[in-house]
């Protein structure tokens, strides 16, 4: 299969870029792999996908090169195609338009995937008739605005295939917005096995990571500490990242005289030999649309407390076995959590154990083979020929499938998702 | 095992430059590095190299063949390495010497480490600015770790750990103002055995930096420079981080802050407030 993502820009830094070159590296093991980049920024990509993977650029914005195109006049022409309630609208042109426009409308592909929803809304409605089109959500649709979702409302039903990184936000898509004949489905974010052997489960340190913003709720966490100290005094805590909170996170640390437990490390990368100092991972985030650092936890071998917030966290962790699910914003309840696992080694260890087999079910090989077969049944569906497909014709016969399908995959993935399959 | 989507720090897809060789290093508690090299496809003679970036000093380290294509150097505790920051080549026979970028630092062993010996040597792996990959050694025999501090309203207290010497009666500490003609000032320390508590009063402070030197044995004895060496953190300055207190002192209002140094010692600073 030849499988082309459309990305915003491959060459920087972030969750997305680094879940979408996971994914395209490993079914490049078995397929023909692109990965076509709307901004080219810098030389090189921060994160690199396996030489398998043939990354390009559609315009190139790097400063003194020849190629330099911030200077086209249709680059300061502002987007009339991307949709402008999109976040990235500003960096979007009448160039982007034309250049993504022009690549669906020739892309030499079986399945075009696309990463946000701006890009989304090009692929539905403006690849060449032919290859399947594959929506990623990386976010949730409750994280867009109300013009955005009227916006993706018109243009999602155009794809194959819309995929969120949760069964919560694979629910709101059911609910909140007509799709019909679009095949709606969670497939997590693929996390790899880190290089590295898993945390022994003896080190005195919990572990947070992620960014310093308002949403992860670290002054939850530090309060929680707080407890914990008054309790266990020789356990201590530290929390990767760099962020807009920091000042204030310094100064809650300082004005509960916790300087000598809990240590703001700065950001880290990569982060699993971080991960793999401690014992205990903590999220007590208020809203999570996937929960990556959940997942990368668990693959060191770190059971995880976390609040049970929308949307990931309860999707990942197995309460009780493999990890810890709080109440939301509840000081109490997240220290709680934390000193439960500090103070029964045995449980620890056992929930360490389960948190490592549970997040093999994460693994890019396992998701790459759920996009597979996603993929083979929609072609198989549309019957996909030579001559190209009657996409009238694809959406009747998938909207009378619809019912039956749905209610098999449902059943399918609620046994899956614990990874509770012998 | 799967490594995917890695930071590169060239471009796989120009062609234009060869990928620079890249070292996993793993730290073991009694402090030795293992250094573990991919990139290198000549089958030559090949070397570690660790270049002093002060002076003309370099450690050569042997690298051998392991599984899976590698080439592998240890760095034992046992092995002598100046105090400072060392920048790590990999060398094949007389060939330019290659900076080595980093790959998985495993430094799990190193937290929370706890030296024993006449001499501690410590050795922590870290990526430069530049995206390199260094080591930071320090060499100190005897040794006073700084552990917990305690910033009160009217004293500081740290507490902290002697290696290759123990407490006698006689034992006090020192502060030394780093501005010209700083008088030399005693505090007290509590403790025994490896133990240690020094108790740093601001009432006699003036503004100035003060290092703290712990002398176990007393006036005869050596004088230690108290430090925060036993961890895998490189720099501690901006980790270990202490609120700052406003003290009234005969000399009127001071601002008073503990910190580390860039080489991980501990000071005091003050300021009139």
């Amino acid at each position: 299969m030849h499988i082309s993502f459309l990305i915003h820009n491959g060459y920087g830094i972030g969750g997305t870029i680094r879940t979408t070159y996971n994914l395209a590296s490993t079914l490049a093991e078995h397929h023909d792999v692109e990965v076509v980049s709307v901004f080219r920024h810098r030389e090189e990509p921060v994160f690199a996908p396996s030489p398998k993977v043939r990354l390009r650029h559609l315009v190139d914005i790097r400063q003194g090169t020849p190629g330099y195109e911030g200077d086209h006049p249709d680059y300061r022409r502002p987007a009339k195609f991307f949709p402008a309630s999109e976040g990235r609208y500003q960096q979007y042109s009448a160039l982007t338009d034309r250049r993504i426009a022009e690549h669906l409308a020739s892309v030499e592909a079986d399945v075009v995937v696309g990463t946000r929803p701006g890009l989304n809304v090009h692929l539905a409605r403006q690849t060449r008739r032919g290859p399947l089109r594959v929506g990623q959500e990386h976010l949730t649709l409750d994280s867009h605005s109300p013009q955005l979702r009227h916006e993706l409302r018109g243009a999602y039903p155009r794809l194959d295939a819309l995929t969120t990184t949760t069964e919560a936000d694979a629910r709101a898509y059911h609910t909140k917005m007509r799709l019909p004949g679009v095949h709606v489905e969670a497939v997590p974010n693929p996390v790899p096995a880190p290089a590295l052997s898993p945390a022994d489960g003896t080190a005195k340190w919990v572990v947070a990571a992620g960014r310093l913003a308002p949403v992860k709720r670290y002054d939850l966490l530090i309060k929680a500490f707080d407890k914990v100290r008054a309790e266990r005094p020789d356990w201590r805590l530290r929390i990767y990242g760099g962020g807009k909170q920091k000042d204030k996170l310094r100064t809650l640390i300082d004005k509960l005289g916790l300087y000598n437990h809990v240590f703001l490390m700065g950001p880290a990368s990569p982060i699993e030999p971080e991960w793999a100092k401690g014992s205990i991972g903590a999220v007590t985030s208020s809203l999570e649309s996937f929960g990556m650092t959940i997942v990368e936890a668990m693959r060191c071998g770190l059971p995880v407390v976390s609040t049970d917030c929308p949307h990931g966290p309860g999707e990942i962790i197995d309460d009780g076995v493999d990890g810890r699910l709080v109440k939301v914003g509840s000081v109490p309840a997240i220290a709680n959590g934390l000193l439960e696992l500090i103070n029964d080694d045995e449980l620890r260890l056992r929930m360490a154990d389960a948190a490592l087999r549970d997040a093999e079910r994460f693994d890019p090989t396992r998701i790459a083979e759920r996009y597979e077969s996603m993929f083979a049944t929609l072609t198989a569906r549309g019957g996909s020929t030579a001559a190209g497909r009657m996409r009238g014709t694809l959406h009747r016969t998938r909207g009378a499938l619809l019912g039956g399908a749905y209610a098999v995959r449902d059943a399918g993935l609620s046994v899956l998702r614990k990874g509770h399959i012998a | 095992m799967m490594s995917l989507a890695t930071p590169s720090a060239e471009d796989q897809h120009s062609g234009k430059d060869p990928v620079p060789p890249r070292a996993d290093c793993v730290a073991e508690s009694a402090g030795g590095l293992t250094f573990d090299v991919t990139g290198i496809t000549e089958t030559d003679e090949a070397h570690l190299v660790l270049r002093a970036r002060d002076e003309e000093t370099e450690v050569r380290l042997p690298l051998t063949p392991v599984d899976g294509g590698r080439l592998r150097a240890a760095l034992p505790n046992g092995v002598h390495l100046p105090e400072g920051r060392w920048d790590v080549y990999a060398q094949v026979a007389d060939g330019e010497p290659r900076r080595l970028v980093p790959g998985l630092n495993d430094l799990r062993a190193l937290v929370d480490r706890s030296a024993d010996g006449e001499r501690t040597a410590v050795r922590i792996p870290y990526v430069t600015k530049h995206g390199n990959l260094s080591l930071r050694s320090w060499l100190r025999a005897p040794h006073a770790e700084a552990g917990e501090l305690r910033v009160g309203e009217r004293e500081l207290v740290v507490r902290g750990r002697v290696h290759g010497t123990t407490l006698t009666e006689q034992a006090h500490a020192e502060l030394r103002g780093r501005s010209e003609s700083a008088p030399v000032m005693r505090a007290e320390v509590s403790g025994r055995d490896t133990e240690f508590a020094v108790t740093v009063p601001y009432g006699t402070l003036t503004p100035d930096v003060w290092d703290l030197w712990l002398c176990p044995t007393g006036g005869s004895g050596p004088a230690v420079r108290v430090a925060r060496l036993l961890d895998d953190i490189v720099d501690k300055k901006p980790i270990f981080t202490y609120p700052q207190v406003s003290a009234e002192t005969p000399r009127g209002a001071m601002a008073v802050q503990a910190s580390y140094t860039a080489d991980n010692d501990l000071s005091v600073t003050v300021t009139a407030a």
